[in-house]
């Protein structure tokens, strides 16, 4: 077993015109596990979220994913240079996201949305590929949903629609950001269980959400940041654990009750 | 009144006017996805020549540019027939408009559709055509549908370059039987009919289109 | 086939002429349009139902069928029914009351579009209806509607060139009969096609300063 991590992060740096939006994140990922990454409004959180998925070009910084340079790699004297397209898009390919507007294709089904990329970009045969999509929707409890379009499905069934779409193209790593803030409580559940479920099937996740409850169970790792920075990180009993650090304090009091903050 | 046989005859020219506009309109559908991806498009020159293009083919009345078509084509050397002409003025014509709707919503489309689709390994072209054109089509429905029948209404000027349609039809019978007051009126009648139907099969067909809203 | 530019511009005083008399057609046509269209908006949203339907009937039947026939009903079919009215006339009357077809259905997407709760609130703070009117509802709606009235404005100025099959002596007729005298086509309408286009990116650039400055009024609509 290797010790390379799945995801390694190594000094990024984002900025958007004057403002810098990561300053200098060191971080890394272990693979198997799930990361969670938490931290105020505007902190940073879905921009690094989107570095990783490459949405977003770092402004400085390295990224790794299973060892091989995302995008940006160190020349000969340390200098960064930029990778080919055709170096890119098989480090890219085993990343999948999830984002926190479902992003759902509006006229394609379900069976469309997750056999899409299977045809398109695998070159499946439509029918293989539909048997596999069918597969995934099974794996999130929506095989029966399968010939609904996005607008005729709940929230959490849109979001675990996303979710089979994302998985039916075998990603190493999942990134998820947000998944469940825009849906109501209840629906909240169903959502967080798929993944939990695929947690345990030992896929590597990084997880952006303020479900602090889901962080603490299934985290094995909880990274705060704030303005940019990576200021704690550690396992959830050593986050969120009492001594916290004041940031900490001050964030699960502003962002949670404090009744819920005090159970942790 | 007019009788039924004169009323018969506008009917009958009716059909050139369905014909000439459905095929401009047509042709102009595959040149807007062209010339907007050209607006739409990196390529500073290109981008360029797309929105000069768009910004001619909307500034110039359609009846000025059918008369430098129909005038200008025998000059060069292409000796094509009037209908010809006309088709390929009104084609150039809506191609423009339809372009500069299509770019709308083209730019409408949700980012994250987009974002989902590199995601999922996508190359740009097969977002292009899988992902942001089919929206773009279905966001601009009602603005295409409008668009036709803008230009079928426009189509009465092509029995300027001498055309015969409905209009043309309708000027002849005016001359011959004097009754221009009859005969224009059943001649919008009968374009305005034309244009509930076209209102209905957009209606309809937006309503087929199951994935709603976006 | 040679471009004989200086023929074309020894006409320049003709053409200059005609020009006027297409601003002229098109500005007044557009501005009795835009006032006809708001009255016949404001019936129809506040007169009752039977006036709503009894004005939509022609609202539709105009914007259901082209100008060109229109003009045609007008000119040669009115002198039948008593109304033999100059060309020129006839086609500043025809463009009139078909912009304000057009312009009362905008008018009417933009009192629409104002939300009901601005309207509440002015009832709220006192004001009556005319005043409700001249404060909130138009200084809102027009920067609500100002592009779709730009844009059919710019329409109303290429609708002026059908006034030519009727022989009115505005632009398109003048430049395309020294084009047609002289065998001069190409110079003649390349000219012709300039000028409105011309015309048209000012009439643009225009409504885009406009918006500019009226968007301190913008508000939000979802
Ligand atoms: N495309 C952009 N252009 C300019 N600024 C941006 C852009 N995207 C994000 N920002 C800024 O970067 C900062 C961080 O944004 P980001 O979305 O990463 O925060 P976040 O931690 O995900 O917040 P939230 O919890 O609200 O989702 C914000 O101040 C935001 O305004
Ligand atoms: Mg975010």
């Amino acid at each position: 077993m290797s010790l390379t991590p799945a995801i390694r992060v190594r000094g990024l740096v984002k900025r958007f015109g004057q403002t810098t939006v990561l300053d200098g994140i060191d971080l890394d990922a272990g693979r198997g596990e799930v990361t969670c990454l938490i931290g105020p409004s505007g902190s940073g959180k879905s921009t690094l979220l989107r570095c990783i998925a490459f949405l977003e070009e770092a402004t400085d910084g390295f990224i790794e994913i299973d060892g091989e340079p995302l995008g940006f790699a160190a020349g000969p004297s340390g200098e960064r240079m930029r990778l080919p397209q055709s170096a890119i898009r098989p480090v890219r390919s085993r990343v999948g996201m999830v984002f926190q507007q479902f992003n759902l294709w509006p006229h394609m089904t379900a069976l469309g949305n997750v056999s899409e990329a299977l045809v398109i970009v695998r070159g499946m045969k439509r029918r293989d590929a539909e048997a596999r999509a069918m597969a995934e929707l099974e794996k999130v409890g929506l095989s029966g949903r399968a010939s609904h379009y996005p607008s005729e499905l709940s929230g959490g069934q849109q979001q675990r629609v996303a979710i089979a779409r994302a998985l039916a193209l075998e990603p190493r790593i999942m990134l998820f950001d947000e998944p469940t803030s825009s849906l109501d409580p209840e629906l909240t559940g169903e959502v967080l269980n798929v993944m939990r479920d695929l947690a345990k099937t030992g896929m590597t996740m990084l997880v952006v959400t303020h479900e602090i409850g889901f962080a603490a169970s299934v985290g094995a790792k909880i990274v705060f940041l704030d303005h940019g920075k990576l200021l704690v990180q550690g396992t959830p009993g050593e986050v969120f654990g009492k001594p916290r650090h004041p940031r900490i304090e001050q964030f699960l009091d502003t962002y949670l009750d404090r009744g819920a903050a005090t159970l942790l | 009144m007019i009788s039924w046989k004169l009323f018969s005859l506008l009917v009958y020219a009716a059909q050139w006017t369905v014909l000439y506009s459905a095929i401009s309109i047509s042709i102009g559908f595959v040149m807007s996805a062209g010339i907007c991806s050209a607006t739409l498009s990196r390529n500073r020159a290109l981008a360029f020549a797309g929105k000069l293009y768009v910004s001619f083919f909307r500034g110039v009345p359609l009846l000025v540019q059918l008369l430098l078509i129909y005038y200008l084509l025998p000059g060069v050397g292409l000796d094509v027939p009037s209908h010809v002409a006309a088709i390929a003025g009104m084609a150039l014509c809506t191609s423009a408009y339809q372009a500069e709707i299509l770019r709308g919503g083209f730019a409408s489309v949700p980012r994250g559709l987009v974002e989902a689709a590199e995601m999922s390994g996508f190359s740009r072209l097969a977002i292009f055509r899988r992902i942001r054109m089919p929206i773009a089509v279905k966001l601009t429905m009602p603005a295409l549908i409008s668009e036709a029948i803008m230009m079928l209404k426009s189509s009465s000027l092509i029995s300027v370059v001498g055309v015969v349609e409905l209009t043309r039809m309708a000027q002849n019978l005016a001359a011959s039987t004097y009754k221009p007051m009859e005969i224009y009126t059943a001649a919008g009648f009968v374009y305005l009919v034309i244009n509930l139907v076209l209102v209905a099969l957009g209606y309809g067909l937006e309503k087929k289109l199951r994935w709603g809203r976006i | 086939m040679s471009f004989d530019l200086d023929l074309v511009l020894s006409f320049g005083p003709q053409i200059l002429t005609a020009l006027a008399i297409t601003i002229a057609l098109w500005v007044a046509g557009s501005g009795l349009g835009l006032v006809l269209g708001f009255f016949i908006a404001v019936a129809r949203r506040y007169g009752g139902k039977p006036v709503d339907t009894l004005l939509m009937l022609p609202v539709e039947l105009i914007r259901g069928t082209p100008f060109l026939v229109q003009i045609f009903l007008l000119y040669y079919g009115g002198p039948y029914v008593g109304l033999s009215l100059d060309k020129t006339v006839a086609g500043l009357l025809g463009l009139t009351v078909y912009g304000a077809a057009y312009y009362s259905e905008l008018w009417r997407a933009g009192f629409d579009a104002i939300p009901k709760g601005h309207l509440e609130a002015a009832d709220c703070v006192g004001l009556d209806r005319s005043q409700t009117m001249r404060r909130i509802i138009l200084p809102e709606m027009t920067m609500l509607v100002l592009p779709s009235m730009v844009n059919m404005t710019i329409l109303m100025l290429k609708e002026t060139a059908i006034l030519s099959i009727i022989s009115v002596p505005e632009l398109t007729l003048v430049v395309s009969a020294i084009g047609t005298e002289y065998y001069a086509f190409v110079e003649s309408f390349t000219i012709l096609a300039l000028l409105y286009w011309g015309l048209v990116e000012l009439c643009g650039a225009a409504g885009r300063h406009a918006e500019r400055r009226l968007s301190k009024y913008r508000f939000s609509v979802s």
